[in-house]
């Protein structure tokens, strides 16, 4: 029960739009608070450099923070991970470090010592409790101005309102892979089970994670993105109209009832989508748009450096 | 005309001055509308509003006369429930345009989103582009034009009117046809797109209601020999009785479920199972304990509308005209007036006459829309968005063709003589976010006077009454099992839902759950039978209660439990101007009135009987819980002695 944004700058360069990339997704955000009064989050695609890593853990606020800090410090370097870049931010702490070797089985290690938000050579995820405006001031999400981005505001329905059960997603173990979701998978358990059959871990009871977890297992098995998301049309049950981010480009998928509304602009330098169309204006106030809702049981990617129409 | 520059201020300042323009017959032109929401919401004269872009979500709903236009895009919902007028958008409508529409026209010259029309009654939807999936949906009348595709599933479970199809038809929905359109509808249909400069090289498709679906097979035979008080399980001696095997005799018969009125028939953990701790003997033995308690009870300042004035935390629980005669309806109105508390329109559309007669009016919102229009929404005092019901939580009405005669059907806008089975689902609350969008256009519609309800039937509480406080809701009217309903399919009124004490519990501890105690108020319903039963609920944790049954019993119903056949014998719950006829007025508006001051008294005098002075005074540490069950349920202290000792009082 939320609202869903994303905008992709299709030739890495950067918008005309008189905003970063992170304040235009925020105002997107923002036109749809409406949709998500409790919580906010980002997944942003930052430059990746070359054999690191980016981690977010979230930590307590205040008091404990600093023990956590220091627990965390002391798992990645355990990990063979060292530190080049680090701050303690909000509820959050992150880190740049060099690491080689498997993620899965560091970011499995790394969430015994801590909770761990997103791995990735580019990502960095970051949400919280409040509302767009109030949180892009406290995380700097103003600074980001990056090729792609997602974003979320949540309307909390069955679990309670914390960091952790806001959006987005990441895909728990696989880098660079993070969705937001507006709706409701019905078949979240049978799926979770069978993905877990394969090894996968879950660290919420999210239905979001498992669309992450289930789209970036399908790729490590060697599908993809564009197969699984169309797969993911037949395989999820429920209502769903979900983005999907990974390193290099934005996917969406529709269900068949469309029961959740999802509505794209697209020119030559971007692609945009959000819940509402007045999330869109937001980028081009005063502007008529030329907008598309698209249609039922379809899903689209756009990737960076492609100029083509993504709907699949 | 005036422009208006929508980056400049708010839509609700905006619906403002529109509605000032009509009153001065001016027209406006909006620019930088920047796709925002609920422009146009409520407009009832005549005024031209152009807008300058796109709009958003209801631009244009719950409207009757104005004539708009978009230059470009609409999203979700444009036109809604519209009564007369015109709505002109030039480029593309989101998902349900025109829903719920009653009369004029809507023109959308690029392409409609899905459910374009759903529920709709009357009036021209036309679509010059392509429609998506299922447009034409539960329409019960009306038009709709496609020129270009129709998309998959066009026309299902459509009940009346007619859809005409330029393109292709991808493929029919249930109880659609095709037939072949009449030179008539050829020629209403050119001068309609002649009217709006629309052309068209090609022929039509016309779809219409194959009426396979209308009414059930076979009629359930008549039966009345086994009331409501015998009830149908709850003991060893209930295996293969009397009921069970009447059941299964029917059954046998029709082949599919029964239907009957009434709430559950099973003994269920209810409010017999908890008592007052203190000895309340003596209690209402002064004659004036009426006046030393404070029963005065406010509902639904939360969110700055004017709030409900109820003499005493009681109201009078939503029960539709059409479901019940107008007579009842007038006697209910009239009782509600004199005892100084608040009547319900239930689903069906505002009778007016008992509009006059009560002085606190709520008008529920329900699925199909069904008499829902846009002066009963500004006349009314509450607005009550159903969500769900006691008796069947999570499924829509039924009227049976019996009851459905020709003044109901012109009342809730929709064909006479079938089976009516009132769609479960709203076409524009589908969760918890669309839910706030719904709850804004009607704060529009009302000029943010008046609180907006919701009613839940308790099911998933615990959750939903956690959306309902972030969604702006004033107050919340929860619905429990024992909660009657004048049809619904027998087993779904015994074995669906939760207890009425089980629901009221879930709602408190949802809220405590996320420290919000308090924070919204609760009108409990579902089997609520007086005063007693109103002053433990009110000790729970209830703000006010309602009721449905008891008042109907009051004005003389037998509890047959045949509601749903139409030929109630008092006259309460039918349509046949016989039995009707029968009904006495006054006499039973007296009665419920008089069965009113009973509940006053009888509040009045517990409250008094623990010393207080004011009802809210009651609360959980002056129960006790009789059952282990009722314990379970409630949390209150359950003790064997205790119990021993109690049991037997109120």
């Amino acid at each position: 029960m939320c609202s869903i944004a994303g905008i992709l700058f299709k030739n890495g360069k950067r918008s005309n739009l008189g905003l970063t990339t992170g304040e235009a997704l925020t105002e997107m955000m923002d036109a749809c608070r409406h949709r998500g009064p409790d919580s906010a989050g980002w997944a942003l695609y930052k430059e990746p450099r070359e054999g690191k890593l980016r981690l977010r853990f979230f930590v307590s606020r205040g008091a404990g923070q600093s023990e956590d800090v220091a627990r965390i410090r002391e798992g990645l370097m355990a990990n063979g991970a060292a530190i080049v870049e680090e701050e303690a931010v909000g509820c959050t702490y992150g880190a740049v470090v060099e690491h080689e070797g498997d993620i899965q089985k560091f970011s499995y290690a790394m969430e015994r010592v801590g909770k761990l938000v997103s791995v990735g050579s580019s990502l960095d995820l970051i949400k919280d409790v409040g509302q767009p405006y109030g949180l892009q001031k406290v995380y700097g999400i103003a600074q980001f101005n990056g090729s792609h981005a997602i974003g979320h505001t949540r309307l909390a329905t069955e679990t309670g309102v914390h960091p952790e059960t806001a959006h987005p997603f990441w895909a728990t173990g696989f880098a660079d892979v993070a969705t937001v979701h507006n709706g409701q998978i019905t078949n979240y358990w049978i799926m979770r089970r069978r993905l877990e059959r394969r090894g996968m871990e879950f660290r919420t009871e999210n239905d979001t994670e498992l669309i992450a977890v289930y789209l970036a297992y399908k790729m490590s098995q060697g599908v993809l993105l564009e197969d699984a998301l169309r797969s993911s049309l037949d395989d999820l049950d429920g209502t769903f109209s979900y983005l999907v981010a990974t390193k290099d480009s934005i996917g969406y998928a529709k269900d068949k009832l469309a029961a959740k509304p999802m509505v794209k602009y697209e020119d030559e330098d971007l692609i945009a989508l959000a819940s509402e169309e007045v999330a869109l204006n937001r980028l081009f106030p005063g502007r008529a748009l030329d907008t598309t809702e698209p249609a039922p049981l379809t899903c689209g990617l756009w990737s960076l450096g492609k100029k083509t129409e993504g709907a699949l | 005309m005036v422009t208006i520059d929508l980056a400049q201020t708010t839509v609700r300042k905006v619906n403002e001055i529109l509605r000032g323009f009509g009153a001065t017959h001016q027209n406006a032109e909006i620019v930088n509308p920047d796709a925002k929401h609920y422009i146009g919401v409520g407009l009832v004269t005549p005024t031209k509003v152009i807008i300058r872009g796109s709009a958003g979500y209801y631009c244009g709903g719950l409207c009757d006369g104005p004539h708009f236009k978009v230059d470009k895009n609409v999203s979700w919902g444009v036109g809604d429930n519209l009564l007369a007028g015109s709505i002109e958008v030039g480029g593309n409508a989101g998902a349900i345009a025109g829903v719920g529409m009653r009369g004029g026209d809507i023109v959308v010259r690029g392409n409609v989103g899905s459910r374009a029309g759903q529920v709709m009654k009357k009036g021209t939807l036309c679509c010059a582009g392509n429609a998506n999936f299922m447009a034409g949906y539960m329409i019960y009348g009306g038009r709709v034009i496609i020129l270009g595709n129709s998309g998959e599933r066009v026309g299902e479970d459509m009940m009346g009117g007619e859809i005409y199809v330029g393109g292709k038809v991808e493929s029919l929905g249930n109880d659609a046809m095709l037939v072949e359109p009449s030179s008539t509808d050829l020629d209403s249909v050119m001068e309609f797109l002649d009217r709006y400069d629309i052309a068209f090289q090609g022929s039509f498709k016309k779809i219409v209601c194959a009426g396979k679906t209308l009414r059930y097979g076979t009629a359930e035979p008549r039966l009345r020999k086994i009331p409501f008080t015998t009830f149908s399980s709850g003991g060893a001696e209930d295996y293969w009785n009397a009921k069970v095997q009447e059941d299964i005799r029917v059954k046998a018969h029709i082949g599919r479920y029964r239907i009957r009125g009434y709430g559950t028939s099973r003994h269920l953990p209810h409010f017999q199972d908890i008592a007052f701790k203190a000895d309340l003997t003596g209690a209402g033995m002064d004659p004036d304990v009426v006046s030393r308690v404070n029963l005065r009870t406010f509902l639904g300042e939360k969110h700055g509308g004017r709030s409900l004035d109820l003499s005493m935390p009681v109201m009078i629980a939503p029960m539709s005209y059409g479901a019940l005669s107008k007579q009842m309806k007038l006697a209910l109105g009239i009782a509600s007036r004199m005892s100084g508390i608040s009547e319900n329109s239930g689903e069906g559309g505002m009778l007016s006459e008992e509009r006059a007669e009560a002085r606190q009016m709520i008008a529920q919102c329900l699925a199909g829309r069904l008499g829902w229009n846009v002066h009963d929404v500004k006349r009314a005092d509450c607005i009550e968005i159903y969500i769900s019901q006691g008796a069947k939580p999570g499924l829509g009405g039924q009227l049976m063709a019996e009851k459905l005669t020709r003044e109901i059907a012109a009342v809730r806008g929709i064909p006479a003589g079938m089976d009516l089975r009132s769609p479960s689902r709203h076409p524009d609350i589908l969760g918890g976010d669309d839910l706030i969008m719904k709850v804004e256009e009607l704060r529009e519609a009302t000029g943010w006077r008046v609180p907006i309800s919701i009613k839940l039937g308790a099911g998933r509480i615990r959750d939903d009454i956690k959306i309902a406080l972030k969604d702006g809701i004033d107050f919340v009217e929860l619905d429990g099992m024992q909660g009657g309903t004048g049809a619904a399919g027998s087993e779904v009124a015994e074995f669906v839902g939760i207890p009425t004490i089980a629901g009221l519990q879930e709602a408190i501890d949802g809220l405590a759950e996320i420290d919000c105690q308090g924070q919204l108020p609760i009108v409990l319903m579902g089997g609520v039978k007086d005063g007693v039963d109103a002053a433990k609920a009110i000790a729970l944790g209830a703000t006010a209660v309602a009721c449905g049954s008891s008042m109907l019993i009051a004005a003389g119903c037998i509890a047959c439990m045949q509601c749903s056949v139409g030929s109630c014998v008092i006259g309460a719950a039918t349509q046949d101007p016989e039995h009707t006829a029968r009904f006495d007025v006054e006499k039973r508006a007296l009665q419920v009135h008089q069965y009113l001051e009973a509940i006053r008294w009888q509040l009045a005098s517990i409250a008094h009987a623990h010393g207080y002075s004011d009802i809210r005074q009651l609360s959980r540490n002056d129960l006790v819980a009789l059952t282990p069950e009722a314990a379970a349920l409630t949390r209150l202290p359950y003790d064997e002695s205790l119990a021993g000792k109690v049991r037997g009082r109120i």
